[in-house]
């Protein structure tokens, strides 16, 4: 008898803490959860450090004819990055002249914070990214997260030092868009995506005079009119819309781009007012 | 246990106790509660086995709802594919206040305390409280909204309390007909999962505005909305409003446009609201109704819209061979966007006051004047009155007709003797007194009874007229009392008097007599494999054909339409054969009586291989106004059919890409 109740005492010790757990007020259960995320995002910062000096150690390994030939081709790409940025600056600056001329309102204006991507955590759940920038950098939850590609998706979380992102493949994330050259608003939103499959997304609302299939996609921008993001960027390609039974709309499927799932790099669009 | 065995042996009055195996009045207690028990099973079984299905019915009504979603309704196209009515798509921001329950209850305790703490003797009842709670939590809401779209809205406590005592289970709306840039903004700034949720509804949409609004009809409010494929037709069902044809195509086939609705069935708590993270017991998915492809000729009815104008009257153009209907037009209409959602009172009586309800071209009956004389030339041919080489009397510009003198107010001067081509393009009237005359009366009525100038037509509208006359004695005794007089002959023969007609049934009749047939059924249902419409042929010779068709011809060319013979309106390589017509009425308007005009012109085209057949009337609308066939309601005729043929010319390259119904 002794014996059998010590072994069930790890279940009756599981058994309390959760009894506990659901009696703690919500107060306490927040500020511990938050707690942990502060107190491990040390611990993945660090690793995120030490997984860039693994990398710089590892190029160091390369001779020095690759690094003389790396170095000349990022010379180039910067020359032509600076060529790139000088032109937006001009073109803004038209942009700026014309929108004055006609009076038009001008788009919500934002700061560029990039940040290292620290972790990945994808399930079937939700897709999330930890950057290495959080209250210390100004991070908003709600900023938009871009890529090269397009979108990443939105601050859900910052903490002091990290923030998470939700990915644009996450159930929780939906965005307006519109197909690239209509100006008709859509709503899109995360699939339920496989842990480790190709992320996809749904949409909704579209109009019945647009068409996309598999081989003839569709490129999904946002509208700007939600006024969470600006307008333009890509979201994924439609790979197939149907009309619903009401015959009001149709639905349809976003393949979203698969260098989601390798990000090394964001950059956060900060607000300059906040909404 | 000798005092024991001593107390056994008192009572049983023995020394030895024995034991008896069987007493009979046990015996009787095991049938009783055999019995009770039996009672009890068959009781239970009775229950379970044949009152069983009654107890599942009374558990679902108590425990389900219903929800009915209406379908669409279908959209209605023009012959060539374009859409004339649609659906559009309604943005709302609804709340669902089943996910709010313990936010209420939670309110209610908080508002309560709070009057308690502050001492006020005035409590307020639960009802009263509830309400506050109720309000205070959608209000919390609705400033998430405010916020979010820059607005000011509050809670209408009256709408919600209503909300909550009839449609409980639907979503509460807080703001309907969301703009796109504001639903676009909600899209992204509202939490994904929340009491708060963007909703889709539709409504009618008219592209066109005005355009064959009288045709198209609208629709009402339908709160009768029903399902026979969602079951649970025994429950308690909330529905959602739907919409039903009240006028036009949309009552004419409301049957066939009416979408299939659709809906849920939901389980629920004792109070009524929905159970959370339940899914529904049964989910039937609305389905659109289905579409009508009209005879309309979107791009003939803007025509014929546009050159009518400003000018109260109507404009009907039909497909000869087959009877659809390209064009159907009455001024002045309405706008059938303003019907969407709904008509407000102000809109109801600008239509009221402006007269834009009647659709003058079906419901409308109106003396025919001259056009009436291609019926009467007919009649005198086959009656054998008029030969087309003969002239049948000398039209010096008057003539004496019982007692009082009859003008013909064709002639600026006198026709004299002229043979019926000349009569039916100079629209003489004495020649036509006299064909009356010779004729009688009864066999231009019964002639014009051969062409179903007496009856509806049939058209697929509502509210066609039944004020048509053909008049004869018998009408005249029945209606007046009174005989019938020669003077009353001469006046029909010209389209006048008693002789009542739509514009519809007129461009029925020139279509008819297009095809050299008697009756033309006009269809409004666009049939691209529509066979070619054979009637009962009118019966002329082949020279008393061509002598009335030239007579139609000339009109256009040197007669009471040759305002028409201009470049404006000529048409390279086709013919147009018509006939104008004035007709007087007196009228009082604004206290001042006088005469005012109805201008006609019925037509067809090409004259030789008939295509469209058109009917126009202009009504005057200032007494005394001068007003004329051929110079205000041929131009729209010529006009319409002008386009048409341009429309049919145009190189297969340049012309509008048919719209495919899917």
């Amino acid at each position: 008898m002794p014996k059998r109740l010590d072994q069930a005492r790890p279940f009756l010790t599981l058994g309390l803490v959760v009894a506990a757990w659901l009696i703690v007020p919500t107060v306490i259960k927040t500020f511990t959860r938050a707690s942990f995320f502060e107190l491990t995002a040390p611990v993945s910062v660090a690793a995120s450090y030490a997984r860039d000096l693994q990398e710089y150690w590892s190029l160091r390994l390369r001779s020095n004819s690759e690094l003389i030939e790396a170095g000349r081709d990022l010379a180039r790409l910067n020359a032509s990055y600076d060529l790139a940025v000088q032109q937006n600056v001009e073109m803004q600056g038209e942009i700026a002249r014309l929108e004055a001329i006609l009076r038009l309102p001008s788009y919500t204006g934002y700061r560029s914070e990039h940040a290292r991507v620290v972790r990945r955590d994808f399930s079937g759940w939700w897709q999330r990214l930890t950057i290495r920038k959080g209250k210390n950098f100004n991070l908003i939850v709600g900023s938009p997260v871009v890529f090269s590609g397009g979108v990443v998706g939105r601050v859900s979380e910052v903490f002091a030092y990290t923030a998470t992102v939700d990915l644009i493949s996450s159930q929780t994330v939906r965005l307006a868009a519109v197909v690239e050259g209509d100006i008709r608003p859509i709503s899109y939103q995360g699939g339920l995506n496989p842990t480790f499959g190709s992320a996809g997304g749904v949409i909704e609302f579209v109009p019945l005079d647009i068409f996309a299939s598999a081989s003839a996609t569709k490129r999904l921008v946002t509208s700007g009119l939600g006024g969470v993001f600006p307008p333009g960027l890509t979201i994924g390609s439609v790979i197939k819309v149907e009309p619903s039974t009401d015959g009001l709309f149709k639905s349809g499927e976003v393949k979203l781009d698969d260098r989601l799932a390798a990000l090394t790099e964001v950059t956060v669009l900060v607000p300059l007012e906040s909404y | 246990m000798a005092s024991d065995d001593h107390n056994l042996a008192d009572r049983s009055g023995k020394l030895f106790e024995s034991h008896k195996g069987y007493d009979p009045r046990v015996v009787f207690f095991y049938f009783i509660t055999a019995g009770l028990l039996l009672l009890l099973g068959g009781g239970l079984a009775y229950q379970q086995l044949f009152r069983g299905d009654l107890y599942h019915d009374r558990e679902r009504a108590q425990n389900q709802r219903r929800i009915l979603v209406p379908g669409p309704r279908g959209n209605i196209y023009d012959r060539h594919g374009e859409l004339l009515v649609g659906n559009r798509p309604r943005f709302a921001v609804v709340l669902y206040l089943d996910e709010l329950r313990s936010r209420f209850r939670t309110e209610f305790i908080r508002i309560r305390k709070n009057y308690r703490e502050s001492d006020d003797k005035e409590l307020p009842t639960a009802d009263q409280l509830w309400t506050l709670a109720r309000v205070s939590v959608v209000q919390s809401y609705l400033e998430q909204i405010n916020a979010i779209l820059g607005r000011d809205l509050k809670v209408d406590a009256g709408r919600l309390n209503k909300h909550f005592a009839r449609d409980l289970l639907l979503p509460y709306p807080l703001i309907e007909d969301l703009p796109p840039a504001d639903y676009a903004r909600l899209i992204e700034r509202l939490p994904v999962v929340s009491p708060l949720q963007l909703y889709t509804s539709n409504t009618r949409d008219y592209p066109h505005a005005s355009t064959a609004s009288h045709t198209l009809g609208f629709v009402g409010i339908n709160e009768d909305v029903e399902s026979d494929n969602l079951s649970g037709s025994d429950l308690k069902t909330f529905k959602m409003r739907g919409s039903i044809g009240r006028d036009g195509l949309e009552f004419k086939f409301d049957d066939l446009l009416q979408g299939e609705a659709g809906g849920s069935v939901f389980r629920v708590d004792p109070l009524g609201y929905r159970l959370r993270d339940t899914k529904a017991v049964e989910t039937l998915l609305p389905v659109q109704g289905k579409n009508l492809v009209t005879s309309i000729d979107l791009d003939l009815q803007l025509t014929a819209e546009q050159a009518i104008g400003d000018q109260v009257g109507a404009a009907v153009a039909i497909d000869v061979r087959t009877g659809e209907v390209l064009v159907l037009a009455s001024k002045p209409d309405y706008d059938l966007a303003k019907f969407a959602p709904r008509l407000s009172h102000a809109e109801a009586a600008d239509i009221t006051a402006r007269g834009a309800w009647t659709n003058l071209a079906i419901s409308g009956a109106f003396p025919p004047g001259s056009t009436f004389k291609i019926l009467t030339s007919i009649a005198g041919m086959r009656a054998g009155v008029i030969d087309p080489a003969e002239p049948l009397d000398n039209c010096q510009g008057t003539v004496r007709i019982g007692n009082r003198p009859f003008v013909c107010n064709n002639a600026r001067g006198r026709h004299g003797e002229i043979l019926l081509p000349g009569a039916i393009a100079q629209s003489c009237d004495i020649y036509y007194f006299a064909a009356g005359r010779l004729m009688t009366h009864e066999r231009l009525a019964a002639e014009g009874r051969r062409f179903h100038l007496h009856e509806r037509t049939g058209i697929e509208l509502p509210n066609e007229t039944r004020r048509m006359i053909m008049p004869d004695s018998d009408y005249k005794e029945r209606v007046f009392g009174e005989k019938w007089f020669p003077g009353d002959t001469a006046n029909a023969s010209i389209g006048q008097g008693y002789v009542l007609v739509s514009p519809l049934q007129m461009a029925c009749f020139a279509a008819s007599v297009a095809r050299n047939e008697v009756h033309t059924p006009p269809t409004l249902v666009h049939r691209p494999d529509a066979p070619t419409l054979k009637t009962e042929s009118i019966g002329l010779t082949p020279a008393q054909r061509s002598a009335l068709v030239e007579g139609m011809v000339l009109t256009v060319t040197e007669g009471t339409a040759k305002a028409l013979n201009i470049d404006q309106f000529k048409i390279p390589g086709v013919r147009l054969a018509g006939k104008t017509g004035t007709a007087q009425k007196v009228v009082t308007k604004d206290g001042k009586t006088g005469i005012i005009n109805y201008a006609w012109f019925i037509c067809f085209a090409p004259a030789d291989n008939p295509e469209i057949a058109m009917a126009v009337m202009i009504e005057g609308d200032t007494i005394g106004e001068e007003f004329g066939g051929g110079r205000n309601a041929g131009p729209v005729a010529a006009t319409v059919i002008k386009k048409y043929f341009e429309n049919k010319n145009r190189p297969a390259d340049q012309k509008i890409t048919p719209f495919k119904v899917e």
